[in-house]
């Protein structure tokens, strides 16, 4: 049962104290405030979060040096009528909520005579503050990137998008972290069943902790043997923002630097934020390149054993005949050769991330340049292998979201395995099973292939957005992810007039 | 909200269409037409297309009557009895077509995909696809299609536009060779690959647009039909009647033929070899998930999994037999000619009538128009 802040300054210590018993690192003074310094006050926080250590510039300091220039009878009156409306310092009724409350990085104030505590927010709680996205880079457009404080978060995406139809919705995840999650929206713009489905879905579990928003990620996801995921990432607030003009909802969880943005579909993982930031023609080139990337890495490796292995009779005799000649004295099959391959380059991926910058970039060029030039010149692989590997990992650095690409990474086996073992057949086998998995699959019920599928939902207007992407001119109406009578994103003034 | 609601639209209702009226006439048709009727296929076809579409005009009337589903409106027009009877031949009609697209499907892979391979491992994994593809309803089953129309049409055009450059128009002629019975042989051939388009009839209740739905199938049909003569011209005009008379699936030998500019690819046949494993993949989905549904309503429990399984070991069963005893494919074929193919007819005309009867009762004893 919660206890009661009472006008007892006394009991109210004594209630917060036990409770935070054998806390050394929560500081919690007591102060002689009124014009007499005769009334006491007392201040919790968590050592780090205030801002000064002689509180002269500080919000609480200058708090309480006013409080020092009031008599003592009129001090709960002034703060009870001035402080609670006029800041934004929030009162709190029980123990157990100021003490949460001080828990987000804030101070607590309680006074003599006044029946509630105060969470005066000072400093917080360190963060790194506004840094350089290190993934999604883009070529034109904003660097900002997310940091791990969920305030600064929703106030860069707010930088974008000031209107007042932006909504952030606040709740808690973990029985024990108490992590704040937003949900950032525009109102007018997004299905309310969307919302009401994330809502149900944060409901629907209890966790002791949720650290990154990859844990709420895959707590709240419908298919969870997908290798697919179903809400997209992002560091970038540019990109958030551009979600939400979009009627999509951005989730965000304190202390991840990562948003959550959904519904996803298979399109707006290949999207970037320069993709709107470039001409047509360069958006709509890269655009297609990264399309074809994302089918690459799944299926080149496979292709390559196919064609080799099986179908011989498609490639021109020349290239035929270097390609035997290039395995001349490789002592495994072709098959077994791809998979080390394979295997070496992830490791080389994992080896590389897991590294401090400088040592990661290192191991990239040894494993890529020395390990494959041995492993060439030791018979052990051919040259054409490592040349295919190589290539099939372009192709997923050039998918630009990680877990997007991951999932093809994980795929890219499956194609190994079925060519290897029956060749074009076990190719179209493979494409089958994706296509027929990612045709049932969707977020938030939209189909993640659209606007490829379902595109009459929005009159075939998404679909100038896919491979191509048009002319800015020429994309007037927001996706399908926006309600409907709220899709006119753009409108030209001429054809106003008209 | 969009998904999951089991309604597709009319465009993929269409290509739905498209690809399962196309995989099996355009793989079978020019080798049928060789040895009956040789440059006189052409008409066949037109022939075939005019019954076809007489048999979607008589599929048109009776999609009007339809309240919710064809079973229902079945059982309305005809009595409960033969409400049920007309769905047991529908269900046989299409198990048995599931057998047999399995059969070609398989046979298919194995002659140009994986020589070596045995029929029960290729044959398995296709159904087991046909089973997966199937088991999550229907709207997943009209997106795969949605989305790989353009990506099997566009090249499959392509290499036809490379063949036409080897066509010899002299080929086309003689005509008017053939004598009659030849000739509607040839037709009804056409009109028996026509006969999965019947499809539409269960796909009311799934449609986003019900109303315009005959307008897809008339969309699939023209498309189909321009696309086998388009391939035919073509087959004949490269090989000849006697020298197409010998192979086997003369559309896949043409296009390992096709010389595509660069060179890179001395021969295609293998890449596009793929169009017709997706197009029967495709109607070998059609065929098990409207026996699965045609099941489901006979037994009265929508929804049940055991149907599919049911329907996938029947397929499987009929596809082996298919495979290992040549005499079932001829018995096939009659049983398409001579049950299947006037059953739909006599069934979708019986409807007509007897709901003209109802409605005239109706009006007579002064019910409600």
């Amino acid at each position: 049962m919660a206890i009661q802040i009472t006008p007892d300054l006394q009991e109210n210590i004594r209630n917060f104290e036990e409770l935070f018993s054998d806390c050394e690192d929560i500081k919690k003074r007591k102060i002689k405030v009124g014009e007499h310094l005769g009334q006491e006050c007392y201040i919790a926080y968590i050592e780090v979060s205030l801002s000064s250590v002689d509180w002269k510039d500080s919000a609480v300091g200058k708090f309480l040096g006013k409080l020092r220039t009031l008599p003592e009878e009129e001090l709960a009156g002034y703060v009870k009528n001035n402080v609670e409306d006029i800041s934004d310092a929030d009162p709190f009724g029980t123990i157990e909520d100021a003490a949460q409350g001080m828990l987000t990085g804030d101070v607590l104030f309680f006074l003599d005579g006044y029946n509630k505590a105060l969470k005066i927010p000072d400093k917080g709680y360190p963060g790194r503050g506004v840094y350089e996205t290190e993934s999604e880079k883009i070529i034109r457009g904003s660097n900002e990137g997310f940091s791990e404080s969920i305030k600064l978060n929703t106030a860069l995406i707010r930088k974008r998008l000031r209107s007042p139809h932006v909504k952030v919705k606040e709740s808690f995840a973990g029985k024990r972290t108490n992590t704040n999650v937003d949900l950032v929206y525009l109102k007018d713009l997004i299905h309310p069943e969307m919302l009401e489905e994330i809502e149900k879905r944060l409901s629907e579990f209890e966790i002791d902790g949720t650290l990154d928003s990859g844990i709420i990620e895959q707590l709240t996801e419908k298919r969870k043997y997908s290798p697919f995921p179903q809400f997209q990432t992002t560091q970038r607030p540019d990109r958030a923002a551009m979600a939400i003009l979009e009627g999509r909802i951005v989730l965000l969880s304190d202390n991840s630097p990562v948003a959550l943005i959904f519904p996803a579909t298979y399109n707006t993982f290949i999207q970037t934020s320069d993709d709107y930031y470039s001409r047509w023609e360069i958006a709509s080139f890269t655009r297609a390149l990264r399309y074809l990337a994302s089918f690459l890495a799944m299926v080149f490796p496979g292709l390559y054993l196919a064609m080799t292995n099986f179908h011989t009779q498609i490639l021109p005799t020349d290239l035929l005949l270097s390609l035997a000649a290039s395995r001349q004295g490789v002592p495994f099959p072709a098959m077994v050769e791809v998979i080390l391959m394979e295997i070496a380059f992830e490791l080389l991926r994992e080896a590389g991330v897991r590294l401090p910058g400088a040592n990661g970039n290192t191991i990239g060029i040894v494993g890529g340049l020395i390990i494959g030039q041995a492993a060439v010149d030791a018979n052990i692989v051919s040259p054409i292998v490592v040349i295919v590997v190589a290539l099939t990992a372009l192709c997923s650095f050039a998918v630009p979201n990680e877990e997007f690409a991951t999932a093809f990474r994980i795929l890219k086996f499956m194609f190994i395995f079925l060519c290897g073992g029956m060749g074009f057949l076990g190719f179209l086998a493979g494409l089958l099973v994706v296509l027929i998995h990612l045709s049932h699959l969707e977020s938030f019920g939209i189909p993640y292939l659209a606007p490829f599928v379902g595109a009459d939902l929005n009159g075939y207007q998404d679909e100038r957005d896919t491979f191509l992407r048009l002319p800015l001119s020429f994309l007037k109406k927001r996706p399908v992810y926006t309600r409907e009578g709220a899709r006119v994103r753009l409108r030209l003034k001429q054809e106003k007039k008209k | 909200m969009f998904a999951e609601n089991w309604k597709i639209s009319l465009r993929q209702i269409r290509r739905l269409l498209i690809l399962d009226l196309f995989g099996m006439s355009s793989l079978m048709l020019p080798g049928i037409f060789t040895s009956l009727t040789g440059a006189d296929g052409i008409f066949c076809l037109l022939l075939g297309m005019a019954a076809g579409a007489v048999l979607l005009w008589l599929m048109g009337k009776n999609l009007k009557h339809i309240k919710t589903d064809y079973y229902s409106y079945m059982k309305e027009t005809a009595g409960q009895f033969l409400g049920d009877v007309c769905m047991v031949f529908y269900f046989l009609y299409f198990v048995t077509l599931c057998g047999y697209v399995l059969y070609q499907l398989t046979t298919l892979a194995l002659s140009w995909l994986l020589p070596d391979g045995s029929w029960m491992e290729v044959g398995l994994l296709l159904l087991l696809l046909a089973v997966y593809g199937s088991i999550r309803g229907i709207e997943g089953r009209a997106r795969v299609y949605e989305i790989i129309f353009w990506f099997l049409g566009i090249p499959l055009l392509l290499m036809l536009v490379f063949a036409m450059g080897d066509v010899r128009t002299a080929y086309w002629t003689p005509i008017v060779t053939s004598d009659g019975v030849q000739f509607v042989q040839g037709s009804l051939a056409v009109l028996v690959f026509l006969l999965p388009m019947t499809v539409l009839l269960f796909l009311k209740p799934f449609c986003q647009k019900p109303e315009k739905i005959t307008s897809s199938g008339t969309v699939a049909l023209w498309t189909v039909i321009l696309m086998n003569v388009l391939i035919y011209l073509i087959l004949l005009g490269i090989f000849g009647t006697n020298a197409m008379g010998v192979l086997k699936r003369p559309v896949i030998t043409l296009m390992g033929m096709v010389k595509l500019p660069g060179g890179f690819f001395t021969r295609q046949d293998v890449l596009m070899t793929a169009v017709w494993v997706f197009a029967l993949f495709a109607l070998l989905n059609t065929g098990i998930f409207q026996s699965t549904l045609i099941l489901q309503n006979l037994s009265q429990k929508p929804g049940n999994r055991w149907s599919l399984w049911l329907v996938a070991v029947l397929t499987f069963i009929l596809g082996k037999s298919f495979f290992e005893h040549s005499f079932l494919i001829e018995i096939f074929k009659s049983y398409q000619v001579f049950v299947a193919l006037p059953g739909m007819f006599f069934i979708l005309v019986l409807l007509l009538l007897l709901h003209q009867i109802r409605t005239g009762r109706t009006l007579q004893k002064g019910g409600d128009f």
